[in-house]
This record gives structure tokens, sequence and C-alpha cells, in this order.
């Protein structure tokens, strides 16, 4: 029942019905593709990401070297579809991070190109990296909250950088907050707040934008397996909404029981991508 | 993504910071008081050895023996002085008035009812534009028939050269001082203000997470710099308007001497302030924002 990886990413821009909104932003700019752009207008900064009928994430023999002797990625050429639901297996220092750094353009790979939503982050210049970020979802392992501010606070934050007005953020926030189940404690600092409880924080945070895409880094890596049953059902739905979720981990028991797409790395190497997969090989 | 919005953020880190606020603020006080102490004394100082070298004149005397035409010639020759710009005026001051300043310079005027005769040589008075260019003016007037043998031309070299000499000194020494101290008030306010981006150092690192732009990020800490560059500089001209009037006003009143007693100016209160705030506000300023981008690279 296992299957490789699709084949050769499709041309990103291939023509697909679409709403009339997405038509007219691809009307504006006729080019369409990413990294070399003009100043970007507020609508094409929401649609940093554009995959069109294309693949989500595009890897093309991609690595990443850090010294001599310490090497993050080998060679690894993959595509996420959007909409997929992809689980990141490895042992530590397999590459799962730097995987994820790649998608978020904290560097450029050594070799190779990466296409996130159409958009070749190699020719995406630096001053253009808060707006991918944007349109990308982050959680991390260790929640990354801003201390001095308020659950409610904390997800106003990412609004207000993308300069939503204050009334949306009036709008949204208590929205989300309800989704995550937290409505009760957005006043609360997070550091009164339950590991569970953060990861929700984080998690309203990378959703408030509705993103495209949702990159998690092992979110459940510093929680109990009850709270990380609810933290994964929340990452569920948000898939489920059309969200493209990437998910890092290593808890294999989670794996097992989602049965997903399950993408294994070891020292930098892509060693397996298995649709409706279990943690580790299974020879059927 | 407007102003008020970075400054609530500002006013925000302020608050969550308090410690390292203060701590920059009163760096900046301090450093600001010793620039505003520094800064008039200096002027004062300066002004005063102007005022000093303006009094650096040159006597050209002239002979008892001396024909009125070669004095006419003499004058000629000064005023071709003035026309050029060497000096910037001159008088002519004959015996009986040699004798009447003599007199009024004198304690007690009776000792000059002995003399036989008026001893004294008529002169012309000049003011030199430049007191370093004294020598010049003398070689250009030295030999004139007209010019006593004996007397000259007098204009107090000693005291001359060592008045120049300490002003030159004192220029060249306050203007390193106000350097070195400007150097080390952004440095020491620049190091302040590096410590508390360190502190919140994650902090930034998020907001890159989440797609902040640099300067979402960086304008809130360039308010924030400026505030408390601001509040440091007013505090220190309060501070240094109390030492102005309950100290320095009283001294100056107090004192009897010479340098009090001159027109030496210094900067006016209202105008150093003005300074001080604004350079308050600009090494804020700077400081965080060049601070920064050291962080800003994730």
């Amino acid at each position: 029942m296992s299957t490789d990886a699709p084949p050769t990413p499709t041309e990103p821009d291939a023509p697909r019905p679409e709403r009339e909104r997405d038509r007219v932003r691809r009307r504006a700019r006729p080019e369409g593709d990413g990294g070399r752009l003009g100043p970007l207008s507020r609508a094409d900064r929401r649609s940093m990401l554009r995959p069109g009928d294309g693949p989500m994430v595009i890897f093309d023999h991609v690595s990443k070297v850090y010294g001599p002797n310490a090497v993050g990625l080998d060679d690894v050429s993959l595509t996420i579809d959007s909409g997929e639901f992809v689980f990141l297996v490895g042992p530590s220092g397999s590459g799962k991070s730097t995987f994820i750094r790649l998608l978020i353009k904290e560097f450029d790979p050594t070799e190779g190109t990466i296409t996130v939503g159409g958009r070749n982050l190699s020719r995406l210049r630096r001053s253009k990296v808060p707006y991918l970020r944007r349109a990308i979802g982050c959680v991390f392992q260790d929640f990354k909250l801003l201390a001095s501010r308020t659950v409610y606070e904390n997800v106003a934050y990412a609004l207000q950088v993308i300069g939503e007005n204050p009334r949306g953020i009036r709008r949204k926030v208590p929205e989300i907050l309800s989704l995550v189940g937290l409505s009760e404690k957005a006043d609360r600092y997070p550091n009164e707040l339950s590991g569970g409880e953060q990861q929700r924080v984080s998690i309203a945070r990378a959703f408030v934008n509705h993103p495209r895409l949702l990159i998690a880094d092992e979110p459940t890596g510093n929680l109990d397996p009850e709270t990380s049953i609810g933290i994964m059902q929340l990452l569920y739905r948000i898939n489920r909404t059309g969200t493209t979720v990437i998910m890092a981990t290593h808890d294999r028991e989670m794996v097992d029981k989602m049965q997903m797409r399950v993408i294994a790395l070891e020292n930098g190497k892509l060693v397996r991508d298995q649709r409706q997969a279990r943690y580790a090989r299974v020879d059927s | 993504m407007s102003p008020p919005f970075f400054l609530r953020e500002a006013l925000r880190s302020i608050r969550s910071n308090a410690a390292v606020s203060i701590a920059a603020t009163v760096t900046v006080l301090i450093a600001v008081f010793i620039l505003g102490a520094f800064i008039p004394s200096f002027l004062y100082v300066q002004s005063t050895v102007d005022s000093q070298k303006q009094k650096v004149d040159v006597d050209v005397f002239i002979s008892d023996a001396a024909t009125v035409d070669q004095v006419n010639g003499l004058q000629t020759q000064i005023e071709a002085l003035r026309t050029q710009g060497q000096i910037t005026e001159f008088r002519y001051v004959s015996k009986d008035d040699a004798l009447v300043e003599l007199r009024e310079r004198l304690r007690d005027p009776s000792i000059l009812e002995e003399l036989p005769g008026n001893p004294l040589p008529a002169k012309f008075n000049l003011q030199p534009t430049d007191p370093e260019n004294a020598e010049g003016i003398i070689a250009a007037l030295e030999g004139h028939p007209a010019i006593d043998q004996e007397l000259g031309i007098s204009y107090g070299k000693e005291t001359a050269d060592r008045l120049l000499s300490v002003a030159r000194f004192i220029q060249w020494a306050g203007l390193g001082l106000i350097t070195i101290l400007l150097v080390a008030s952004i440095l020491l306010i620049g190091n302040t203000i590096r410590l508390s981006i360190f502190a919140r150092r994650r902090e930034v690192e998020v907001m890159k997470l989440v797609g902040a732009t640099n300067w979402f990020i960086r304008w809130p800490f360039v308010i924030e710099g400026v505030i408390c560059g601001l509040i440091g500089a007013v505090l220190s001209v309060a501070l240094l308007w109390a030492v102005k009037v309950g100290v320095v006003d009283q001294w100056i009143a107090d004192a009897d001497s010479a340098l009090t007693r001159d027109e030496a100016t210094t900067i006016g209160f209202v105008w150093l302030s003005l300074l001080l705030i604004a350079a308050g506000a600009v090494v804020g300023a700077l400081g965080s924002g060049i601070t920064l981008r050291r962080f800003l690279k994730v």
C-alpha cells in the first residue's frame, strides 16, 4: 500500500479553475512567478503563496552543509501537495530542523532549489522574507511566545505585523482563541499556562492569518501523551480546512495512529516517503 | 503599522523592562550633565582668553625730532595697513594725551608735578586684527624715520606670547576633551542599550519568525531610545539649571577676579538646553537603532 512520492512537480502556475479574486491578482502580475518582484502591493503580500494547481512544497536536489563534517540535508528531492498532512520523522540530527528552517528561509540551501507555494526561495530577496513567513504558520517545540505579552496580545501581534486594523484584530483573536479552547485564558501570561496551553496559543498565533502552509517542529515534544493528542487533533482540524500541514515529530505512537504520509530522514538523507504510513517501515 | 501603535509598543517595553530603561536614562543623564557642565566652562575660558587677546595692541612711538612730514608719512603707511585689513583701528596719541593717560593711571599723580617738561613721546596705538600677526605689523613699519630710535615699537611681546600660547593650548585641549567626552558618552549609552536589547533578543527572534519586517521591530526600539534619551537629557538640564542658579551664579557674583569682570560670554542656557536635549534624543535613537541591527539577522 505504499507509494513513492509523486513524480516530477507540475508547473506551479498551471491553469486551473480559480476564484475570481485569484484571477484578478494574476492578471495584475502576468509574469506570475516568485522571487523577483517589484514593490509588493497589499494583495501580493497576502498571496505570497500561490501554489495554483501545483505542489505546495518542492525540494529539488536540496543539500545543506554546515561545515566539513556537519551535513544538514543531503540531496533531498520531494514534493508536498496542497492540502496534504505530512509527518517528518527521523532521529535527532537527521535533518528535520534543517528542512523546516530552509522552508522559512532562515538560511539558503548549499545546493538545489526550494519552491514554496510556487515561489522559488533562492530568488526571494532577504527583504521579502518577512512576507513569506506571514504566509506560513510556524509552531515550535518551545512555543516561542512573547513572555511579556498576554495570550490575547501574543495572537494579536501576528495580526498587527501584517497591518490588520484594530477592528479586525478584536474580531479575529477571540474567534481563534475559542477555536483552540483558550477563551478563558486570554488575559493570562505564557508562564501562567501549562505546556499544552502554551502550545495552543502558539497554534492560534500561527493559524490566525489562515496561512496556506503550517509548519510544526515537534509541537508535542515537550508535552505528555494526553495533551499531545489534543494538539494533534487541533492540527488535524486545521489541515481539514485545506491548510497544508508539515509536522516534524519523534512521536511514534501518534504517527502510527494518524496513518498519514510519512517522510523519513536519516543523516540528512531521504530514506522513505510513504503514504498512510507508520513511524517505522513495515514490510507488508 | 501606525505611529500610535509603535508608540504604544515602545511604552510597553519601557514598562516591562523598567530596570534597564532606568539604567539607560541615568546613563544619558550623567553623560549629558558632564557635557552640559563642560561646554559652557570651555566657552567661558575661551572667550576670556579671546577678550584678553584683543588687549594686545601695538604702540609705535614717535621721535620728538620727527618732522610733520615724516609723521604724516608714517600715518599713511599705517592707514595702508588698515586698508589691507592687518589692523582694525589706530589712533594718534599726542604727547599731551599721553601725559593725561598716564596721570589717570597713576594713583598719586602729584609725582608728575616734579617733571621738568613732558618726557613722554607721542605714539600711534594700533589694534591688530589678529594678535598673532603683531610681528608682521612691526616688520612693516620698522625703520621708518619718524619712529623713536630708542623706544621703537612695543607690543608687550612676552605677555602677548604667553597669552597666545595659553589661548592655543586651551582651544585644542578643550576641543580634544569635548571630543573624548562625546565619544565616551556615545559608547556608554550604546553599551547600555545593547544590554537592554540583548535581554530581549529572544523576543526579537520570535517577532522575526512571525513575519515582522525589520522596521516593524525597530521602530518601537528607536522610539524607546528617544524617550529614554529625552527624559535623561531633560533631567540633566534641570540639574544643570539647579547647579547654575544655586552655585555658579552665586560664585560669580561673589568672586571679584579679573576674569569675572571681563565681558566674557558663554553659550546661553536656553540654547545649551536645546542642544543637550536634541543630543540626548539623537543618541538614544541611533544607539538603539544601530545596536538592534545585529539581532535582526535571523
